[in-house]
């Protein structure tokens, strides 16, 4: 038996059907420990962008209980979502970048929404797009940035408000072997400083050598 | 600090999207002209029914036979009437003056005829503040008793001719009204859908990385606020105008003087630029609210 206090997601046989005939998850029962990095696996269109979508409410569960830092899904209003999402920073596998701001303004979005002062947010953004070594081209425009650097502007947007939850989707899809290890570096060094880390890939590379726990999704359930 | 942050992405989108504003709030201010017009005939209209009302009072025939010393008692009778304001006593000679002051040159036609041939009587004056057609109707009907009276006169098919006609035109300010608050309505809601449809993506995203609907919605709520209050004070700021420019030329012209044009009354004004705020922003926020979920 897992504790329930040391668990900061847990589903409970949960399904999503978009159509009677198009049924993604058939009974899911998962726990993810406090401070836990868990790779997420499984064919294309197995549903993992899915899983991520349901775990931050950009998606409901056909049925099913899912708890997430202590806050039950279901029972969540429209209105109580973003306080939600606050806590969690999302890579979106495509990335989700507005095209009409730079690179500076969109990290920087997800300290406007919280209302985060303009210096306290600048000096943080900074840190960040240092971090993911994007300082140079922060009053660029996301179009006219190369695929690897608008997904590292999205790492960098999803961890600027240091969230205790990191969903990353496929958050290195678009880097070469040097750029993925550095991606891989900062999520550890993100996890080592507490964060939990649900980290969707199908590059099955990037867990061989792991001692982390890997989710394997298949017709609907997790196999491990 | 909040405040200053919301409007302060509020004109950064109104930059943006200047164009769209602007003719959003034109359409809005249009609309509120044309029944702001509607608006300030109706109550010149109704001003003037009112004023040309007691302006025109009740005219007392008395019969020819009426003794001279039944006078003062009839005129005492008169004033004591609650709806009287003043009382004139025009004696057979003074109206035989009138007639003659009248007629100017041609009043040798008058050569021969008794001074006496028309019958004294009596000018009332009504007391504007009981104003009231049917009041007056009664009250001529009853002195049209007495036996001393031969005919009380007054203006009255006009009168009623006048409050048919400004029944009229509040009907058509009322449907006017509301025609136009539709069109507002639809034009305004649409325009903001544009918008938002435009913009979707990016509003998406911003509740995906943790925006309130307020947060998103804010902006939005300024800029219809701030549209709603420009397109009204807009408009009633060119009815206002064209008011003062009537006015100069009652001052002018012999025809008009007395007519004396008013404005909409303020209270009024506060409403129209009320609602059209209201319309704005609930519109706005309506238009928003399908974007706004998940
Ligand atoms: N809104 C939707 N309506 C219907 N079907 C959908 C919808 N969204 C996703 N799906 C389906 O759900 C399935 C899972 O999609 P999902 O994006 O989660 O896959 P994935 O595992 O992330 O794949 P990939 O590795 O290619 O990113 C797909 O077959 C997709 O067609
Ligand atoms: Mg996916």
């Amino acid at each position: 038996m897992i504790s329930l206090e040391s668990s900061i997601i847990r589903l409970k046989d949960v399904f999503k059907k978009y159509s009677p005939d198009n049924i993604i998850f058939s009974g899911i029962d998962l726990e993810i420990e406090k401070g836990e990095f868990v790779f997420l696996t499984g064919p294309s269109g197995v549903g993992k962008s899915t899983m991520l979508r349901i775990l931050f409410c950009a998606e409901r569960p056909t049925s099913g209980e899912i708890w997430v830092d202590g806050v039950i899904l279901s029972s969540l209003s429209n209105a109580q979502v973003p306080y939600l999402r606050r806590k969690i920073g999302v890579i979106f596998q495509d990335f989700k970048l507005l095209s009409n701001r730079t690179i500076f303004d969109n990290v920087a979005l997800s300290l406007e929404v919280i209302g985060l002062g303009k210096k306290q947010a600048e000096q943080r953004v900074m840190q960040v797009l240092e971090g993911v070594g994007l300082t140079g081209k922060m009053s660029h425009y996301p179009l006219r940035l190369s695929g690897g650097e608008q997904q590292r502007v999205a790492i960098a947007r999803a961890v600027v408000n240091r969230p205790s939850i990191i969903l990353a989707d496929e958050p290195t899809g678009n880097l070469d072997l040097q750029r993925t290890e550095e991606v891989m570096m900062l999520m550890e060094e993100l996890n080592a400083r507490g964060a939990t880390i649900i980290f969707a890939t199908h590059d099955e590379r990037l867990f061989e050598n792991t001692h982390r726990r890997v989710l394997r999704l298949l017709d609907g359930k997790i196999r491990i | 600090m909040t405040l200053a942050i919301l409007c302060r992405r509020a004109f950064s989108d109104l930059r943006q999207n200047f164009c769209a504003q602007v003719i959003t709030t034109m359409v809005v201010s249009l609309s509120i002209l044309i029944f702001a017009f509607f608006t300030l005939l109706y109550f010149n209209l109704q001003h003037f029914v009112d004023r040309f009302g007691t302006e025109l009072g009740l005219t007392i025939f008395l019969t020819e036979d009426t003794p001279k010393d039944r006078i003062p008692s009839l005129y005492q009778k008169l004033t004591g009437l609650s709806e009287v304001e003043k009382v004139t006593y025009i004696s057979s000679e003074e109206a035989f003056g009138r007639l003659e002051h009248f007629l100017k040159d041609e009043k040798d036609v008058l050569e021969g005829v008794d001074p006496q041939f028309l019958p004294p009587s009596f000018e009332i004056q009504i007391n504007r503040a009981v104003f009231q057609l049917k009041r007056i109707k009664q009250l001529a009907g009853e002195i049209d008793k007495w036996p001393e009276v031969s005919k009380v006169q007054f203006g009255q098919e006009w009168i009623d001719r006048l409050y048919v006609f400004s029944g009229l035109v509040r009907t058509i300010v009322v449907i006017t009204g509301i025609l136009l608050l539709f069109t507002a309505a639809f034009v305004v809601t649409n325009t903001i859908k544009l918008t938002v449809y435009a913009r979707q993506e990016e509003l998406k995203i911003m509740r995906l990385v943790g925006a309130t609907n307020m947060f998103i919605q804010g902006p939005f709520l300024v800029e219809a606020f701030l549209q709603g209050l420009l397109g009204s004070s807009l408009a009633l700021g060119i009815v206002f105008a064209s008011y003062r420019y009537l006015q100069g030329f009652e001052a002018k012209s012999e025809l008009l003087r007395g007519v004396s044009i008013c404005f909409i009354p303020w209270h009024y004004t506060a409403a129209i630029i009320a609602s059209s705020v209201l319309l704005c922003v609930i519109g706005t926020a309506l238009a928003m609210r399908r974007f706004l979920r998940l």
